[in-house]
This record gives C-alpha cells, structure tokens and sequence, in this order.
C-alpha cells in the first residue's frame, strides 16, 4: 500500500507540493488530474524519489518506496527508449539491471496481454508506430512485476482510438497483475471511466479526493466543478441525462 | 461563395499520402475532419490552404501549439502589424478593437513578446490575427491539444460565438470525435489519405457506415466504450 | 536590472583582479633572475653583481611578493601604469604608441572579415548544399586550419617577393597595413563563415516560419523578421571568442610583418623582464576584453530578451 503522509515539497522559496496526503493500495487505480504547473509531474518524482520531500514521508507498506522497485510509464513513448537499441533489450533492462535472468514464459504472457506480436521485439522504437511504442512501455514497466506502476500522461502522445484500446489493455493487465496504478492525466474522461478515485491538484494542494463516478455526478469543489465542465465542453466526458 | 477545391493530393518520398481528393464547404459551415494519427488529415488541411490561396480566396490557418505560429523575439504587436501587412490591410484600432474583444484578450498588453503572454492568450491572440482578414475559412488543426482543458473549452467557446459573427466556414482537423461532434455540424472521416466519409454529424453518430468511422464512433465516449 | 549590473562590476574587478595577480606571479616565478635580465636589456653586457643589486632594490624585487604586488598595483588602480625598469621612462606614452599601431591592424582584419563572411554566408546559405555553399564550406574549413604565420608568408612570397606589388615589413605607408589585415583577415572570415551560415540555416529551420508563409507573410520579410535577428544570436555569442583571437592573432602577425604595435612591445618587455610594461599589456587586454564581452552582453540581453526575464 502506497502512503503518502503530509508531503511537502519546496523548489526555492516556491511551494510545488503542499501537505499532501493519499492511499493507495494494490489492484486500485487513482487518477491524479489538475492544469499544468498544478505540480502532478513533481508528485510522482516525489513518490519514484527522484525530487527529495521537505516535509512528509513516502511509503510502500511502511518502507522507502524505492525498496518495492516502482516502475514508470512515460508520457513520450518514442523517446522513453534508446533509439539505437532494439525494442528487446530496452524492455529487458529492468531485469538486467536486476541481475534477474528473463523469463520467456513472462515476456509471452505480457505480449500477450498487451497484444504486441512478438516479431515487432526486434525493431528499434522509431519503426513501430507510437500506440505500439506506448504498450511497449508498458511491457518494459510490468516485466519484473511491479507492485506500483506509475504513469505520466501514458495515452497524451496517441490518437482516440488508440487511446481507448490501451486503456483498456492496462486496465486488464492490472486485473492480471494486481498492482496498484497511479495515473497522472489531464483528461477527465479517461480518469472518470477507468480509475477508482480522482485526486484533483490545485496549485500543489489536493483540491478533492472523490470516487470517480461520484466526482462525474457531483464534484466536491468549485474547481473540480469547473474541471468536469470543461471535459463536457470538449467532449471528453458526456453529461449523465 | 461555397469552397470548392479538386483534385487535392500529397506524395511523399514516392508514397502517396493523399489520394486526389475534392472538398466542399458552404459559407459559414463547420467541418471536422477526424481519423487516426497518420490518415493524412493534416495533409489535406495544408493542400487546401494551399489551394485556396492560390485561388486567391481568404483562408487563414491556425497551427496545433501556439509555439508553431508566433516568433518568440517579437511583440505581439509586432505579429500584429505584420499580419495586416501581409493582407494589404491598413492598421484598423477598431478591427483589433472588436477582434480582441471577441476573444477577449483586450486589456493585454501588446508589447510584450509571446512568452510573456500565458499559453491560453497566446492561442486566442493567434485565432484573432487569423480573423483578421475576414476570411471564408478558418483551418484549425488539432487546437486544443497543446492547451489545458479548462483553457482549451474557453477558447473553443470564444471561437463559436467569433465564427457565427463572422460567416466564417471552419474546418477542425482532429483525433478525437468527441471534440469535433461537440462542434461541428458535418464530419469527413480520413483513412491512409482519403476521405472516406462524409455525412452530418448527427446521421454520422447514429449510423456509420464504413469501418473507421464505425471505429471512431464506438470509441467517441470514455463512458460507453465497447466490450 | 541594478543587482544583475552590481552584479556584472563584481564580476569584471573579480576577473581583473585575478589577471593581474596571475601575471605577476607568472612573471615573478619565470626561470632565470629579473634583476640580470633587467640588467642585460639595460647595459647590453653582464654588469658587476652590485650593480645588479641596485637594480634588484630599485625595482622592488628584493621585498618578496606580496610587497612587490602591491608597489605595482597601488599606483594602478589611480591609473598609473609605472616606469620601465629597463628605460626608467613613463610605460603609458610608450603603451598608446604601440596602440596607435595595433588598433587601426585589428580594425583592418575584422573589417576584412566580416566582408569576405557576411557575402559569402548569405551567399551560401542561398541553395544549401548547392556547389557554392560546399565551396563556401571547404574554403572555411581550409581557412580555419591553416596557421596564421604560414598564411603570412605565404602572402609575402606571392605579393611582395613574386609580384613586388605590396611592402611587406615595417609600417610606413598605408600600404603596410594591406597584407597584415589580409593574414589577419582571412582567418577571421574563415570562422565567421561557418558561424553565419550555421546560424542562418538554423534560423530558417524554426518551425514557427511554415505558419508565416500560410499567413501571407512575403519571404522577404521573414527572411528581414524573423531569420536575421534568430540567425544574429549565435553569431553575437561567439563574437566575444573571435576577439580572443583577434587580439591573438594581432601579435603573431605583428612579429611575422615587423610592424611595430603591441606584439612588439610584448616581446620585448617579456624578453627585458620589463615588469611594468608586461603587465600594462595584459592588463590592457584584459580590460577590453571584459568591456567587449560586457558590451556583447548587453546587446543579446536586447535581441533575445527571453534571458534573464525567464528565470523571473
């Protein structure tokens, strides 16, 4: 269980995360939505270690997160891979640096699930198309069975469809796995149907914390109202008759 | 006057990227084209401003960022003048005036240069230069993609009312079909380089007719998505 | 604005500061003793070791260094650059004669860089990859790789021993000046070139222009708007370094031509272990170069204006 307790961060004298506090446990999935600059990227640098916290602590059941070996998807998946390295090895790497030997059972099952054929393992990352690149980053999160799996805006770079499909394959392969995912997005629609709870960030503050659907109906702020509005204005999210 | 351009097409490094195509639009109308990243949306919506150009009819063109429309060691005054340079126009205070309360940017100020301005201004300040001239077209493409929701829903919104004052036609190149239903009243569906759809928005969403459009539309809605 | 100028002074007397003191360390701890070779610039013989005492004493090379540093610098700071130890006469006269020389030669070579530069990039950048741009290219890269005094005497050879239609030593004529500012010249068009055709390429890549063209912005006037001023930074960066050269190159060729002018006061002075004249050298140098890097400064703070306002 990921537990983040009255987290501060500070960059100079600016506040990027003020006092914020959330669960989140396996097989759960809460969506992190807010305006650039609201500090959502700054959390999960935060949660990986990678920005330290000046007040607060990160936890992964009452250890440093770091020791259950997060993984992270990004928001580019093109540039998430080492252009001059076949797909194979890029996605291997978290078991290389390890010192795990693969598992060819694993890699089936993950292609599997991710609907990459295997043929395509062979190819550098720029004669794949993006929607096959993303679950390719996905593949290189989930290989050595991350108990937490972040993700940075994973569907921004993809078009509709593809946008729905992956989706759909991360919610199955997080049904298979169990991990507990942590989406940072800003398009409601995609936090509203597929995560448990939306975490609404405000200028580094947690604005709400509201179960999904609930949040759709009726959210708790006057800032999440004008959020979910503007999804209904772009289409993102329908309004409920 | 109704748009009409024929016979569009693209080849790219040998590879046809858009097959002949014909397009029409009526005074004022609003169009999505929508389609999968690489059917050659993009594509056409360059090949028609091309086109029209060269008719000489008014078209203005609002690219996706509003990094790939503004000099960023220029004042937004400077863009300005230009821009009423470019249409042979002299400087009008009212034009820009009502231009920018239409989008409602006045108020602004004009001197600072584009990264002065938050992102938000900056994409509306560009949709006003590109009102300008007045033009029979206005080609957006992908145009909330670079801009936060709340931000984005505003300048949509901002950009309904500027059109429908102005019998401007627009035509919005776009991925997502739940944008382009919410906003316009015909859509044309690309796949690999052709239009190979083309019905009123709200036939289109009832019934489908060809595979990708039948795809698009089965995906519109996070909501109600297909088992 | 005020803290970032506070901040600029500081930073220039730090620099100052620093040069001066590196020198007369460096001067101070050369092989051999001051005080001999002060003496044998001055008599032209090896003179009794009392004399040379005398002479140790006089120019305060007996008090150690810190004390030595400070006779020197004291009076500097008012703007007094001290006597000779060889001449005992007053370095300052001596320092802008040599100047009058050394100026109007760096002029000459810039002047004759950015000519031969600014055609030949706009030139080359018209078809890239065209035969011109290549040649453009080759004749840069050659330029840049052949040495300033092999270039020199190569030029003597063909204008003055071939030809016969340039003086080649001394300055006494304007004519003079010709193949020095050539030498100096040609090496500064070489690095100028590639800096300009980069830069203007460069600035022809943004992927804003494609949205100007759509808007009916005549390529004239994007070239005039939106290319130069982009294409303008890079070259106005590296200005402060071709200076570096500039000034490098200045005393070489000064030596190669025997013309008069600082490079010759420099080597003598260093060669007579004249201490106050090295020193007015360098630190000469070192003053312009921090006004023309302060000067640089300002100008790109005005063409891109995005540094420092950024960061607020």
């Amino acid at each position: 269980m990921l537990t983040v307790d009255h987290v501060s961060v500070r960059r100079g004298t600016i506040a990027t995360l003020q006092d914020i506090s959330l669960s989140l446990g396996p097989n759960r999935t809460l969506a992190v939505v807010g305006e650039s600059g609201a500090g959502k990227s700054t959390l999960i640098g935060a949660i990986l270690g990678l920005v330290p916290c000046n007040l607060g602590h990160i936890t992964w059941d009452n250890a440093p997160v770091h020791r259950c070996r997060p993984a992270l998807v990004m928001q580019e998946p093109r540039s998430a891979f080492n252009p001059r390295m076949s797909l194979r090895r890029s996605v291997m790497e978290p078991l290389v640096a390890r010192g795990i030997l693969a598992d060819p059972a694993r890699l089936d099952t993950l292609c599997h699930g991710l609907e990459i054929a295997p043929d395509l393992l062979d190819r550098r990352p720029t004669e794949v198309s993006i929607g096959q690149a993303q679950r390719m980053g996905i593949l290189r999160a989930l290989i050595a069975k991350p108990p937490l799996v972040l993700f940075d805006e994973p569907l921004s770079a993809l078009d509709a469809v593809t946008q729905k499909h992956t989706a759909r394959l991360i919610a199955q392969m997080q049904h298979e796995e169990g991990f507990a995912s942590l989406i940072v997005t800003h398009d409601l629609g995609y936090a509203a149907a597929f995560a448990d709870d939306i975490a609404v960030l405000r200028a580094g503050r947690i604005a709400e914390i509201t179960p999904s659907q609930a949040f759709v109906q009726t959210p708790q702020t006057a800032y999440g109202r004008t959020l979910r509005d503007a999804a209904f204005a772009l289409g993102a999210l329908e309004r409920v008759a | 006057m109704t748009i009409t351009a024929t016979g569009l097409g693209a080849i790219r490094s040998g590879r046809t990227i858009l097959h002949p195509t014909n397009v029409d639009i009526r005074p004022g109308e609003r169009v999505g084209l929508v389609g999968a990243s690489g059917s050659g949306k993009s594509t056409l919506g360059h090949a028609l401003i091309d086109r029209l150009r060269a008719q000489g009819r008014r078209v203005a063109h609002v690219p996706q960022s509003p990094d790939e429309a503004l000099d960023p060691l220029r004042s937004m005054a400077f863009h300005w003048r230009e821009a009423e340079h470019a249409l042979n126009l002299s400087a009008d205070p009212t034009r820009r005036q009502d231009l920018f309360a239409a989008l409602q940017i006045e108020g602004s100020d004009l001197n600072k240069r584009p990264w002065g301005w938050s992102r938000g201004m900056q994409q509306r300040f560009v949709i006003a230069m590109a009102l300008i001239g007045t033009p029979d077209l206005l080609v957006m493409d992908e145009p909330t993609s670079a801009l936060d929701p709340v931000v984005a829903a505003g300048m949509m919104d901002l950009l309904d009312t500027s059109l429908s004052d102005r019998k401007t036609a627009l035509l919005l190149i776009t991925h997502d079909l739940g944008l382009a239903a919410r906003r316009v009243n015909r859509l044309m569906v690309m796949e690999d380089g052709r239009i190979v759809e083309d019905a009123p928005t709200e036939r289109f969403l009832l019934a489908p007719v060809t595979q990708a459009a039948k795809s698009l539309c089965a995906h519109r809605n996070w909501l109600e998505l297909p088992c | 604005m005020i803290g970032s100028l506070g901040n600029l002074f500081l930073r220039t007397a730090v620099v100052l500061t620093g040069t001066a003191l590196a020198t007369f360390a460096l001067l101070w701890h050369a092989p051999g003793d001051p005080a001999l070779a002060i003496a044998d610039a001055r008599y032209a013989s090896i003179p009794p070791a009392e004399v040379v005492d005398l002479i140790r004493a006089e120019a305060g090379l007996d008090a150690g260094f810190w004390p030595a540093f400070q006779a020197w610098v004291g009076p500097l700071i008012g703007g007094d650059f001290g006597q000779s130890s060889v001449t005992g006469r007053d370095v300052w006269p001596e320092l802008v004669t040599a100047m009058s020389y050394t100026g109007p030669l760096a002029l000459a070579g810039l002047s004759v860089g950015l000519l031969i530069s600014v055609p030949l990039a706009l030139l080359a950048t018209q078809h890239p990859g065209g035969w011109l741009d290549r040649c453009a290219v080759a004749l840069a890269s050659i330029g840049a790789a052949i040495p300033a005094y092999w270039l020199g005497l190569l030029l003597i050879l063909l204008f003055a021993v071939q030809l016969g239609w340039l003086p080649a030593m001394g300055a006494r004529t304007p004519a003079h000046i010709i193949l020095p500012a050539l030498t100096l010249g040609l090496g500064v068009a070489a690095s100028l070139t590639r800096i300009l055709r980069s830069g203007i390429l460069e600035a022809r890549d943004q992927h804003f222009l494609p949205a100007f063209q759509r808007r009916g912005v005549a390529n004239r006037d994007i070239e005039r708007d939106h290319v130069v001023p982009h294409a303008a930074i890079p070259v106005v960066t590296v200005f402060g370094l071709e200076l570096a050269f500039l000034l490098e190159g200045v005393v070489m060729v000064e030596v190669i031509f025997a013309r008069p002018g600082l490079g010759s006061f420099l080597v003598n002075a260093i060669e007579a272990r004249d201490f106050p004249k090295v020193q007015a050298v360098v630190v000469l140098t070192a003053v312009l170069f921090v006004t023309v890097n302060l000067l640089i400064d300002l100008i790109y703070h005005a063409l891109d204006p995005r540094i420092g306002e950024r960061d607020a």
